[in-house]
């Protein structure tokens, strides 16, 4: 207990001045922002844990895009379950010559089984809890069908051939998914009003759901039951599963954000291993006192490790404090991708970003400690005797094994983490090394420098080792920002700036084949041209060569992503415009079973000419042979297909057809009347397809860059902990100089240049590594011309220069504030 | 005796080669006995004292304190060895800047685990004259009274052993006197044997014997 008194006596005494403030500093940035994303990846888990019943509306859901097997409804009555179905589908609505893309979901009388949705019969009234759907007749609508087509609550709004009076704003729907589509404004119906619509029809592309609720022991008996006749392309979720559909882009969300805490956590790792490092030497005498009076070498481990570990405890307490307010930012910022319910967080989630804090600390502060135990007590007769430094692997083993740690918890999948792990030890190992050709090749410049430059540039190559560490921090952080807003704002231009003027700008799906005749007529009269019309069929790929392909493909991949949902499949005797044969030939047979893959599909599956793939539409499965491989022109406005099959393959399904067209605005009108003519099309509009992008796009990347102000004030922090590590040296040699009649003005000069070069070398590196990494970015992954922006070149260096020039010169003031005489002695 | 030293060479390694600073001293200290170690600059007096006081180890030779043998102990073994038998005082004080006057005597017993600490040590800085400052950090004390705290330190654990390198060197000769008179009174009281080292012959004088070294031989 003494002992313990006597390490908190030493750490108050060492807290009050100030020795501790930069690591506690830097560790409270890393724990903050690693509780932020904490609790909010375990409020989104809870929500879909905890609430699961109310989030699926049901205790049991089947969803597919087929119905169930009447064998099934009948199965479950028997079981005393209660049922209720649905179904969801895209379809444009036109009132008041606008036209809006909205989300349809018709549903049975019994529906929510669970939970409840929420009304309101007018603008601006209070919200009420509802426990069934509209009924027949009526309908119930997103407050943005409302102002989006100048309707209201008690006029008809058509659906498809049908006119249905809006009953009420509908402003909560518990089993809402989160896919792309689901972005799109909600319309709900009665299933019974369905079929009067015509909008659907054999082969449309919809989504049915089934729900069923009752005692557990039912629900089992019923799932148990259903094992073995799903079809691969149904889905049975009860509410034990982790993650009914809430959208991979918000899974993907949660994997960057973590990410991105990781850049946070190695930033403030370095500065707590600078301050750690120069509080060990300012204890080197105080240590060698120690042993002097008999403090054994692990007694004074002892004691440190103390003083360590209740900065640790304060540090992380503190970070999750302000990380439960932070992870509210997070919420904020990507609102309309999340549920509008959020579950709480759990103790879970705080426990995780505390030990992130111990560990962080422990991994970063711990080589620079161990020197003390190493701590002659013949130092009280020479002071020249230092303790010798960690050994290196101690040092970067430790750090890098925690990084390392932490990017394979928030990926799961060891191969990106190895791949995340080895780009991002590359990228140090180059920027690191250009920072040492470019202080060498400064220092030879020295000599023909005035004073104030040449101490200021003296400061910066003096200590090599120690600079590298602060310009690596800030490369990084400006590298990673810079990604972060070019990448986003180039994305959305190119898109819209390299359509040819008369790119089609309208696509249509959901086309039957008895339409497509009256439809070309259609289009002729109204001078509207279009593309080919692509006859398409639901189905989805099961394996490659009898091996299940979700055993092959890889996180993230095209493949993954491709075996995770129905494709669109179509049929061809033709090779499209824009797709061209790298493998194989293209002569597909007529009812050949053969077919065509795109070259990434067929990269991410290992799948090469003349392997079999195969598929289920139906559930009826069959495999087809890889006549050929593609590269296919995604961004050429025309439909294009992952696979494309030999006539006659798929006679037997169901199918639609798509298209694209070119509609001026001028020709806008008759796109109504296409609309109303053919209610069960439906129509997207690039434009508005590339705005909802646009608006995820924006969402996720402002999460990431309210992330990266992390990294940055981390960065900050590795500036101020590499200033207090010198301070002593540069107060001495301040001392000397004013001694010696050296101006106070000359002295901030000089610290000026030194910050300012600092910055300059930081941000001029970052730009450089930026431009490496988005021409492979651009050329190899997105297919987009790369161009250099200019603007960058000039605005971003003279800023960080600016801001650090006089951030050194705040963080060095007591250089020119301490009187010489005092400094001189006290060293 | 209390401290014995037999053929000890100590021998360093430096830019220019081997540098031998002490060259086969023999030494025997009795129990009690205060003894001056002199010598002029670079003679090996404070490597000397270091190797009696299990602060560094001998390039060859043997030494023991109190029938221990330095060279079979490893560094803890010493630390131990010095917390139960040997007090320090040193030219330049050596009190931790950030523990008061008070906190600085207590160290010694705190790090043994001694719950009498504070009491033991409030007693020896009455004892020293300085039962005003006991609350005052090191920078606000003046060299004297800084150096009565490195006493008080030195002998709170009643020490068999006192080695004392250079006490007065950073002080104004009254007060230097001052210093050691209260030096040699403690030592007195605690019945402690001494082992000062010391440029200053008059400060030798005031020792029972002295051991003078030229050239890292002691001169007979």
């Amino acid at each position: 207990m003494t002992y313990f008194k006597l390490a908190l006596r030493l750490l108050w005494r060492d807290a009050r001045s100030g020795e501790l403030t930069i690591l506690l500093l830097a560790l409270v940035i890393a724990v903050t922002s690693s509780t932020a994303i904490s609790l909010f990846s375990d409020r989104l888990q809870g929500t879909m844990n905890q609430q699961a019943a109310d989030f699926m509306a049901a205790d049991l859901l089947i969803t597919g895009p087929t119905k169930i097997s009447h064998d099934w409804l009948e199965k479950a009555r028997q079981l005393n379950l209660k049922a209720a179905n649905g179904a969801e589908f895209s379809t444009v609505l036109i009132e008041n010559e606008q036209l809006l893309l909205s989300s349809l979901k018709a549903v049975s009388q019994h529906y929510p089984l669970r939970g409840y949705l929420k009304t309101r019969q007018a603008d601006y009234q209070d919200e009420q809890r509802v426990y069934s759907g509209p009924v027949v007749g009526e309908v119930w609508v997103d407050q943005r069908v409302l102002t989006s087509l100048g309707v209201n609550i008690g006029e008809p709004l058509q659906v498809g051939e049908l006119s249905l009076t809006i009953s009420r704003i509908l402003s909560y729907e518990p089993d809402k998914s989160g896919t792309f589509y689901s972005l799109s404004p909600r319309v709900m119906m009665h299933i019974d009003d369905l079929a009067k619509t015509a909008i659907l029809q054999a082969g449309s592309r919809v989504q049915y759901l089934f729900q069923f609720s009752g005692e557990e022991a039912d629900i089992k008996q019923f799932t148990a039951w259903l094992d073995g006749k799903l079809s691969a392309s149904q889905r049975l979720l009860d509410v034990h599963d982790n993650r009914p559909e809430i959208g991979a882009a918000l899974e993907r969300a949660e994997r960057y954000l973590g990410l991105s805490s990781i850049l946070v956590i190695l930033i403030a790792g370095v500065a707590i291993a600078m301050a750690a490092r120069r509080y060990t030497e300012r204890h080197f005498n105080a240590t060698a006192i120690l042993r002097c009076l008999g403090c054994q070498q692990n007694q004074v481990l002892s004691l440190y490790g103390i003083q360590i570990l209740v900065v640790g405890l304060v540090g992380s307490s503190i970070g999750c404090l302000l990380g439960w307010f932070a992870q509210y930012g997070l919420f904020y910022l990507l609102a309309d991708l999340l549920p509008s319910t959020i579950a709480s967080a759990s103790l879970l989630a705080l426990v995780i970003g505390f030990i992130t804090g111990l560990v962080t600390l422990l991994g970063f502060a711990l080589p620079p400690l161990l020197r003390l135990k190493k701590v002659s007590p013949l130092r009280v007769l020479r002071r020249e005797l230092e303790p010798l430094s960690s050994s290196a692997w101690l040092v970067y083993g430790l750090a890098a094994s925690i990084v390392a740690g932490m990017v394979w918890y928030f990926t799961q999948d060891l191969k990106l983490s190895l791949i995340i792990i080895g780009v991002g030890f590359v990228t140090l190992g180059v920027l690191a090394g250009l920072i040492v050709l470019v202080l060498l090749a400064v220092k030879t410049f020295l000599p023909k420098l005035t004073l104030s430059w040449r101490l200021g540039i003296q400061e910066l190559v003096r200590e090599p080792k120690a600079n590298i560490g602060q310009i690596l921090a800030f490369s990084i952080t400006l590298l990673a920002m810079l990604l972060s807003f070019t990448v986003r704002n180039d994305l959305l231009k190119d898109w819209q700036n390299q359509l040819p003027a008369n790119a089609a700008n309208y696509f249509a799906i959901n086309i039957f084949p008895d339409q497509v005749a009256d439809l070309k007529l259609l289009f002729k009269q109204k001078s509207i041209p279009t593309g080919e019309f692509y006859p398409v069929v639901r189905g989805r790929l099961i394996s490659v060569n009898n091996q299940l392909a979700k055993e092959i493909v890889a996180k993230d991949s095209v493949g993954e992503r491709s075996i995770q949902r129905d494709l669109s499949l179509t049929w061809s005797s033709n090779l499209p415009e824009g797709n061209e044969i790298i493998a194989g030939s293209w002569q597909l047979e007529q009812a050949s079973y053969q077919v065509s893959i795109e070259q990434e599909l067929a990269e991410s599956l290992h799948a090469k000419v003349g392997d079999k793939l195969g598929f289920t539409i139906r559930q009826k499965d069959f495999t087809a042979v890889i006549s050929s491989i593609r590269k296919v022109q995604w961004d050429n406005m025309k439909p294009n297909f992952y696979l494309i099959f030999s006539p006659g393959t798929l006679d037997s399904y169901p199918s639609t057809l798509i298209t694209s067209f070119y509609l001026s605005k001028e020709n806008k009108p008759a796109l109504n009347q296409l609309v109303k003519q053919y209610p069960s099309m439906t129509v997207l509009e690039v434009e508005m397809l590339l705005k909802q992008f646009e608006k995820i796009l924006t969402q996720l990347s402002q999460a990431i860059d309210y992330l990266l102000l992390f990294a940055l004030l981390a960065g900050i922090s590795v500036l101020f902990a590499s200033i207090y590590s010198t301070l002593d040296s540069r107060m001495y040699s301040g001392a000397l100089l004013r001694t010696l009649g050296s101006s106070r003005k000359l002295l901030k000069k000089s610290q000026f240049i030194e910050f300012a070069t600092l910055g300059l070398i930081a941000s001029l590196l970052a730009i450089i590594a930026k431009e490496f990494v988005s021409y492979f970015l651009y050329q190899q992954v997105l297919h987009m011309p790369y161009q250099v922006n200019y603007w960058v070149w000039v605005v971003m260096p003279t800023t960080v220069s600016i801001c650090l020039g006089f951030a050194g010169m705040f963080g060095l003031r007591r250089v020119l504030t301490s009187s010489p005489v005092q400094v001189l002695r006290n060293l | 005796m209390i401290i014995s030293a037999s053929n000890i060479n100590q021998v360093v390694t430096s830019s220019e080669g081997e540098l031998s600073i002490l060259k086969d001293v023999n030494i025997s200290i009795k129990r009690g006995e205060s003894v001056a170690i002199i010598g002029t600059s670079g003679s090996g007096k404070t490597t000397l004292l270091s190797l009696l006081a299990g602060l560094d180890t001998a390039t060859s030779g043997e030494i023991s304190l109190d029938g221990k043998n330095l060279g079979k102990l490893d560094e803890d073994g010493r630390a131990s060895l010095r917390n139960e038998l040997i007090g320090f005082v040193f030219q330049s004080f050596q009190l931790l800047p950030t523990l008061t006057a008070l906190e600085n005597v207590m160290l010694p017993l705190e790090l043994v685990g001694d719950a009498k600490a504070e009491q033991a040590a409030t007693e020896l800085l009455t004892r020293v004259g300085l039962a005003h400052r006991l609350t005052h950090l090191p920078k606000q004390l003046s060299g004297g009274e800084q150096q009565r705290v490195a006493l008080a330190r030195a002998f709170v654990t009643k020490p068999t052993i006192l080695f004392a390198d250079e006490p007065t060197g950073n002080l104004d000769s009254k007060t230097g006197r001052d210093v050691i008179d209260l030096l040699f009174e403690l030592n007195q009281e605690n019945n402690t044997t001494l082992v000062l080292v010391t440029h200053d012959l008059r400060l030798a004088e005031r020792c029972q014997r002295t051991i003078q070294l030229e050239e890292g031989r002691v001169v007979v």
